[in-house]
């Protein structure tokens, strides 16, 4: 009896525990996404309401339509309180996505050769090209953010997407290459020595016998070097200039440094900003954990 | 017959065997090359010399001088004290987080599943977006935390929790424990997985309690993992600047001026480069020689056990 009350306790415990983390960790977007619903003059009410009292469209419409909210047009919010930068959001998104499904065909193209070779070849230089590939991992951005603002400068690649995507596939690849080749050095070799033995080259064997069993890694590297990409912050603040290039996190902290700007529309760019990383972060769920599990306990 | 003819064609795979390897990683090494070697050196290079963006003709050789100026200024002494005690705090409380979460996402316990599908969500969004959420959920006009505890009348008047030096750098601590505690969760997860569930059995069968059972079986044999997250959320802590971008722009006063903040405004706002590269290149060696130190215990451990 007093085992099981005890035992009854516990578990009502973990749960209430449980329950608050998730309050923890879904919280904050539960919250802009109900912001990003909500009237100015809602959101600035003390209390707010948790549960949006008239749910609105208006603020998503402005942000793709330019049509103004109505809830603006009151008290004379009209000019001060819309900030017009809000309706970069798209454009900016647009933008980060062609740059990292780019990077993360780039990675794919040249991470998986190079892993392969890492994993199942010796030549002379092996040890010092992965160690330098670690290595490079280390380097503070700040450090090189002139540097790189010069070399891209002096490519005359400032504005394009070509700068951002160079510099992406610079800072992806390592981390690529030493995962998959983790990867490849934990399937098996006995199919590959069948294939050479059959006369395949190395190639071949890569392509026939090796990607097809590695894929649930290759999803994995490839969700790593998207979100990597579309996160990136620093860079992409120094080295784009118009909207033609600006990516999601850049519109998104200049709108949010923005005085003048309207809560609710700030919630809007930043619940648009967050969907493709949540949809890719839900649906690619077990991939990603039992990469970063495998990242971490394979030797 | 046909070994005569396969000859040749043997002697060309052969080349090609012996090329294929350098063939295979040449581009993706140029690229990373291009972003490493070349920029780091021009990195050392601006370092020994006087760099103002507001005189761009004159830019004289001064040696140590960058260092020298920087390392003696109040703000570096500040902004590294800032920085050792937002990284402790951050490794004690993403360590203890992961751990709790992993340990919970482990049970059997049904609400468990809900929060395996959300822990990875903070992991997963950009640092600048996390940093913003938190700011408006701190925002002392309209913070909704604010808004909640008045709603419960536990407060009488929003709390500005930005403006507050103190309460400042807990909110830097919770929104980096927030945004970095999943990925340690995950990790201890997986070290969890591999613990051989008949060791807890002989455990308990030896009469060992929950506790007793963590102290002497779980922890110690999460010890490597326990070692990755901390050297991990060391070099996160210590480099942390999106964050403080959009969170507390350094302040109030300087209250949350980090390192790699201090860089910042010296490249961009003071428009000092040499300065500022200075500054990176002893942020790099920080991390160096933390990740040295943390190597060296690893190895003591594995030669320890």
């Amino acid at each position: 009896m007093n085992e099981k009350i005890k035992r009854t306790l516990g578990l009502g415990i973990v749960n209430l525990l449980i329950i608050l983390l998730i309050v923890f960790i879904a919280g904050p977007f539960l919250w802009i996404a109900v912001a990003s619903m909500q009237g100015e003059n809602e959101l600035l009410k003390h209390p707010p309401n948790l549960i949006p009292q008239n749910p609105t469209s208006d603020n998503y419409r402005y942000v793709f339509t330019g049509e103004i909210p109505q809830s603006y047009e009151v008290k004379g919010q009209l000019r001060s309180r819309i900030s017009q930068e809000a309706r970069l959001i798209a454009p900016a998104l647009k933008n980060s996505f062609v740059v990292a499904i780019t990077v993360l065909v780039i990675n794919l193209i040249l991470g998986i050769p190079a892993a392969y070779t890492f994993a199942r070849i010796n030549f002379r230089g092996k040890k010092l090209g992965y160690n330098f590939m670690l290595g490079s991992r280390l380097m503070p951005a700040m450090a090189v953010a002139i540097p790189y603002y010069i070399i891209i400068q002096t490519l005359k690649l400032l504005d394009s997407y070509l700068s951002l995507i160079l510099i992406y596939s610079a800072l992806t690849l390592p981390f690529t290459i030493w995962f998959l080749t983790l990867y490849v050095t934990n399937i098996p070799r006995e199919m590959e020595d069948a294939a050479r033995v059959d006369g395949c080259t190395p190639f071949q064997t890569l392509y026939n016998i090796v990607i097809p069993m590695m894929a649930p890694g290759l999803v994995a590297a490839s969700a790593f070097a998207f979100m990597t990409s579309y996160n990136e912050f620093l860079f992409a603040r120094l080295l784009t200039q118009s909207i033609k290039t600006q990516t999601g996190p850049v519109i998104i902290a200049s709108i949010a440094g923005n005085p003048d700007a309207s809560y609710s529309l700030i919630s809007v760019c930043v619940t648009l900003g967050l969907i493709p990383p949540l949809i890719l972060a839900i649906t690619m769920r077990k991939w990603l954990t039992e990469g970063l599990s495998a990242s971490i306990t394979f030797r | 017959m046909a070994v005569i003819v396969a000859q040749p064609v043997r002697r060309k795979a052969k080349l090609w065997d012996k090329i294929y390897p350098y063939f295979s990683i040449t581009v993706p090494f140029l690229v990373i090359a291009l972003f490493t070697i070349y920029p780091v050196l021009y990195a050392v290079r601006i370092s020994f010399y006087r760099y103002l963006l507001t005189k761009p003709k004159s830019h004289p050789f001064i040696g140590l001088d960058n260092f020298k100026e920087v390392i003696t200024s109040y703000y570096f002494r500040t902004s590294l004290v800032n920085t050792a005690l937002f990284t402790t705090a951050v490794v004690i409380g993403v360590t203890i987080f992961g751990l709790i979460v992993a340990m919970l996402l482990n049970s059997k316990v049904r609400t468990a599943n809900a929060l395996k599908i959300l822990i990875l969500l903070p992991w997963a969004i950009p640092s600048v977006v996390g940093g913003l959420m938190w700011k408006w959920i701190l925002n002392s006009d309209f913070g909704i935390l604010s808004g909640i505890l008045y709603g419960l009348g536990i407060i009488h008047q929003y709390i500005p929790f930005l403006a507050n030096p103190i309460l400042a750098k807990l909110s830097m601590v919770i929104a980096t424990i927030w945004k970095e505690g999943p990925l340690a969760a995950i990790f201890f997860l997986a070290g969890l997985q591999l613990i051989p569930s008949e060791l807890y059995e002989a455990a308990r069968i030896d009469g060992g309690g929950g506790w007793r059972i963590f102290r002497y079986v779980t922890l110690p044999l999460l010890q490597p993992i326990m070692l990755i997250v901390v050297v991990y959320e060391t070099i996160t802590a210590v480099l942390v600047f999106d964050l403080i971008y959009v969170l507390t722009g350094g302040g109030p006063g300087d209250s949350t001026s980090m390192i790699s903040w201090f860089a910042y405004a010296e490249i961009f706002k003071n428009l000092n480069l040499g300065h500022g590269v200075a500054l990176a290149i002893i942020i790099a060696l920080i991390t160096l020689v933390l990740i040295m130190v943390y190597l060296r215990v690893i190895k003591s451990e594995e030669v320890g056990s």
